[in-house]
């Protein structure tokens, strides 16, 4: 009993008409709930010429459904107390509800009804997608999107699920039909392939009862799955972006890196923790920031999905100095891929990784995201318990031979983006 | 009969012999435990010429004092798994840490060590210049906020609400290490300091552990009472910036009443309704302002209609009378004369009409339905205490949130009608230049 009120740990339930069910306790004296779909409908799955479907049924399904219509649905969560977030990634789409833990099955009957009859209201059609065109210029135009954007198509070739940034353009967007967003949300918001994860104060067998009642309306039960091209390497190189008028410039430097299920992946995460990941420890920030003072941000960063990944190091800094802040970014890059780092700083690293875990576990919201997280990655139901052990079994040469892999130099891709000529 | 209350944790407060105030708010069955310190000092305390050392001192403050060498306050904190980090704003400044309930100690004493006895040295200074500059520039690269800062440079002429808490550049680039360090000998002592701690303690022991630690610590902190009163807009000002972008953007701003004025809980409501929420009482993890509201009068009127892709307003809680925002982004053919005509006829409509029953009915539930977890969690009661007590008190909260229940749809109209004349009105307008993107 004590492991199913643990909210570090899972519970797989058995499949609802192959939809996953996982269950995850709050933790203790919270009184909130969370509710995560997550379905095989990330911008991966865009055909070509269709650019920013997934991004744009992402934001249907969160808009209207079955009896309740934007403004409805609006006036429904605002009454509960509760809010509904989405996101899209390449691979997935993802739709959250939470609220007081006291109406969690209301609450989870509301997230199946958005899933599972999302409106697709003309008016809103044209309404999302005239938001979607103008974010995309917007980010376009903007440094650290475009930053980011153009890091994705230097690594990744056109047709690679991770190729951009799931955006599309006005002209992919503007040729949208009503009919192909309701195709595609009937083809990727399935049971088969997709996961429900649910963090309530209830049993197993009571999260199981209600997502049997709630999740029974999927049109289509086999859901589709997602394949990396083959043979079509990364392609790396130089892309510099001049944008004038801005005030900072941003770096990225990436390439691409493992997937999440890749047993290199506990001493890839540690070294990238080193390089950039870990806030005010990582060697990025001490060297480009408290040394150099060149930069308010300078991190790194490891995207491991399903299927594959990517990693990163950025900064931002000014026209003048980031010159001078690339050969740093390469240069860490080159020692942790280089020199095993010291027993102490692996120490470091690694037990503020594992302390900081109790800090997952202050509100029901942050507990739930270690549940998706651990569920969409079919990872075990004592993932987060054993993660310390897992982490404390990785030795200094593993972290550096893990960098090698997962923050290689093969098909490395760096980006430049602002007022490159005012420098 | 009992006016109805926040839902918040029991606290216990007291002060030190030195000015402190402390705030704990324990939970035995949290994992966590936050200790966030408020000072009352602010981009409000500054002046031309050192605008951003409030915020320069707050990056200051990371950079040692006697018992933490450079770079050891972030290690002491993060290698125990907690997080840190601090905010500047225009009436305060916030310091805070979460960390495993078990390391508690840790914080109070990083705290206690830099409250007066920050090291800010010519050299720190030197190298923090170009931090900060960084940070600005970050920010400028987004047309919002270069149309913020206009605004409220236009809206205030004498007041300190002039200028945006990172600074003005020409300050940035001038200010001394020796002014840093007088500002901060001026204003950061006990006097002007909350300690707030949340989370899973012994309130017992705690409270023996901050006296031991902050007791002995010199009464300090200059008045930071503002006395500059901004003289009544006698006209609308406004102001048409141009940049790189894409798409035209506008503010409206509006002067606007102070946290604690009689006006404030009309004013709340009126944000609510015409934005879709409001900063102080929303449902959520964050501070309010998060995704689309389309039973707003706003998004209905504007986004609804093809005029725009956002559009919100924004009032936020300040110590002195602040701005009502209105803010929107043009969609794709649609003008900058057009969009801001359609917000005004809005505003004129809603200043005659007042808000519909519905909606005040609506705006009471969505208010009390987002206090029931507004303490979830160490870290938010942590903020949340803080935040009201360094602006007034914890029982302000509920006489904000028993009125907001009160307040009726005429009081609604009749602040619609007292904010949004036309003489009190400041306009900033950006135009994308519509240069090339880069290819």
């Amino acid at each position: 009993m004590a492991e199913a009120n643990d909210p570090l740990r899972i519970e797989y339930l058995p499949p609802v008409d192959g939809l996953a069910v996982v269950r995850q306790a709050p933790p203790a004296g919270s009184a909130s709930f969370s509710a995560t779909y997550v379905g095989p409908a990330g911008w991966g799955f865009d055909e070509d010429g269709a650019e920013g479907t997934a991004r744009l049924v992402s934001q249907l399904v969160t808009s209207a459904a079955g009896p309740y219509d934007r403004v409805a649905l609006a006036r429904r969560l605002d009454r509960a107390g509760a809010t509904l977030t989405r996101q899209c990634a390449p691979e997935s789409s993802e739709v959250t509800v939470w609220g007081p833990a006291d109406a969690w099955e209301k609450l989870l009957e509301l997230l199946a009804l958005v899933v599972q009859r999302p409106r697709f209201d003309p008016e809103d059609v044209r309404r999302a997608r005239r938001q979607l065109v103008e974010r995309q210029l917007r980010e376009s135009a903007q440094p650290a999107h475009r930053a980011e954007l153009e890091l994705l198509r230097g690594i990744f070739p056109p047709g690679h699920p991770y190729h951009g940034t799931g955006l599309g353009s006005a002209r992919s967007l503007t040729k949208l039909s009503r009919e192909r967003l309701v195709r595609f949300h009937r083809e990727h918001y399935t049971s088969g392939g997709g996961l429900l994860v649910v963090t309530a104060p209830a049993r197993g067998e009571a999260v199981r009862r209600a997502a049997q009642r709630c999740f029974r309306s999927f049109e289509e039960p086999r859901g589709p799955a997602l394949r990396l091209p083959r043979g079509r390497g990364a392609r790396g190189g130089l892309r510099a972006v001049d944008l004038p008028g801005r005030s900072q410039v941003e770096l990225r430097l990436g390439g691409p890196s493992i997937a999440r299920c890749d047993p290199v992946f506990p001493a890839a995460y540690l070294a990238n923790e080193i390089l950039g990941g870990r806030p005010l420890l990582c060697r990025l920030f001490q060297r480009v920031r408290e040394r150099g003072g060149l930069a308010y941000h300078a991190s790194s960063d490891l995207e491991a999905m399903r299927l594959g990944g990517y990693w990163l190091a950025q900064a931002g800094t000014g026209a003048g100095r980031w010159r001078k802040v690339v050969p740093m970014l390469e240069s860490e890059l080159r020692r942790i891929r280089e020199v095993s780092p010291t027993r102490r700083e692996v120490d470091l690293v690694r037990e503020s990784a594992i302390g900081e875990i109790p800090l997952s576990l202050e509100t029901t919201a942050e507990a739930h995201e270690l549940a998706v997280d651990a569920a969409y990655h079919e990872l075990p139901e004592d993932h987060w318990r054993t993660w310390p052990s897992t982490l404390r079994s990785v030795r200094p040469a593993a972290v550096r031979d893990a960098a090698r892999e997962a923050l290689g130099t093969t098909g490395m891709v760096t980006v430049v983006v602002g007022p490159l000529g005012a420098a | 009969m009992a006016l109805p209350r926040v839902p918040r944790p029991p606290t216990r407060g007291f002060a030190l012999g030195n000015g402190l105030r402390v705030l704990l708010a324990p939970d035995a069955r949290s994992p966590t435990a936050s200790v966030w310190v408020w000072y009352r000092v602010g981009s409000r305390n500054e002046h031309p010429g050192i605008t951003g050392a409030s915020h320069w001192v707050e990056h200051m403050l990371f950079e040692g004092s006697p018992r933490y060498a450079k770079g050891e306050i972030d290690r002491a904190v993060v290698r125990v798994g907690g997080e840190l980090n601090a905010f500047t704003d225009a009436d305060f400044t916030a310091y805070y840490s979460t960390v495993p309930r078990e390391h508690l100690e840790v914080p109070l004493d990083i705290e206690s060590d830099r409250m007066t006895r920050a090291l800010i040295t010519d050299e720190e200074v030197a190298r923090e210049r170009t931090v900060i500059f960084s940070e600005r520039e970050g920010n400028e690269n987004w047309p919002e906020f270069r149309v913020e800062e206009e605004l409220y440079q236009l809206a205030f002429r004498e007041h300190p609400y002039r200028w945006d808490p990172l600074g003005r550049r020409e300050d940035i680039e001038r200010m001394s290490a020796e002014q840093l360090r007088e500002y901060y000998r001026r204003f950061y002592g006990t006097r002007n300091a909350l300690l707030v701690v949340a989370g899973g303690f012994d309130p017992g022991e705690v409270s023996s552990e901050v006296r031991r630690r902050f007791g002995p610590l010199p009464e300090g902190g200059e008045d930071v009472t503002v006395r500059v009163t901004e003289p009544p807009a006698r006209g609308e000002r406004r102001a048409e910036l141009s940049g790189p972008g894409t798409t035209p953007y506008l503010q409206l701003g509006f002067r606007a009443p102070a946290l604690g004025d009689p006006e404030t809980p009309a004013t709340i409501v009126l944000d609510a309704i015409l934005g879709g929420e409001t900063r102080l009482f929303s449902a959520g993890a964050g501070w309010g302002r998060s995704g689309e509201h389309p039973s707003s009068r706003l998004y209905q009127a504007l986004v609804d209609r093809g005029l725009a892709v956002r559009a919100t307003s924004d009032w936020r809680p300040r110590s002195y009378p602040g701005l009502f925002t209105v803010q929107a982004q043009a969609a794709a053919g649609v003008s900058l004369d057009r969009l801001e005509g359609a917000i005004a006829r809005l505003l004129d409509r809603f200043a005659r009409e007042g808000p519909r029953p519905a909606e005040m009915e609506e705006t009471r539930t969505k208010v009390r339905r987002a206090t029931v977890l507004a303490y979830e969690g160490a870290s938010r009661t942590g903020f949340r205490l803080g935040f009201f007590s360094v602006l007034r008190s914890p029982r302000l909260e509920d006489e904000i949130f028993a009125s907001i229940l009160r307040v009726t749809g005429p009081e609604v109209r009749a602040r619609a009608r007292e904010l949004f004349r036309p003489e009190r009105r400041v306009v900033v307008r950006y135009r994308p230049t519509g240069e090339a993107n880069g290819g």
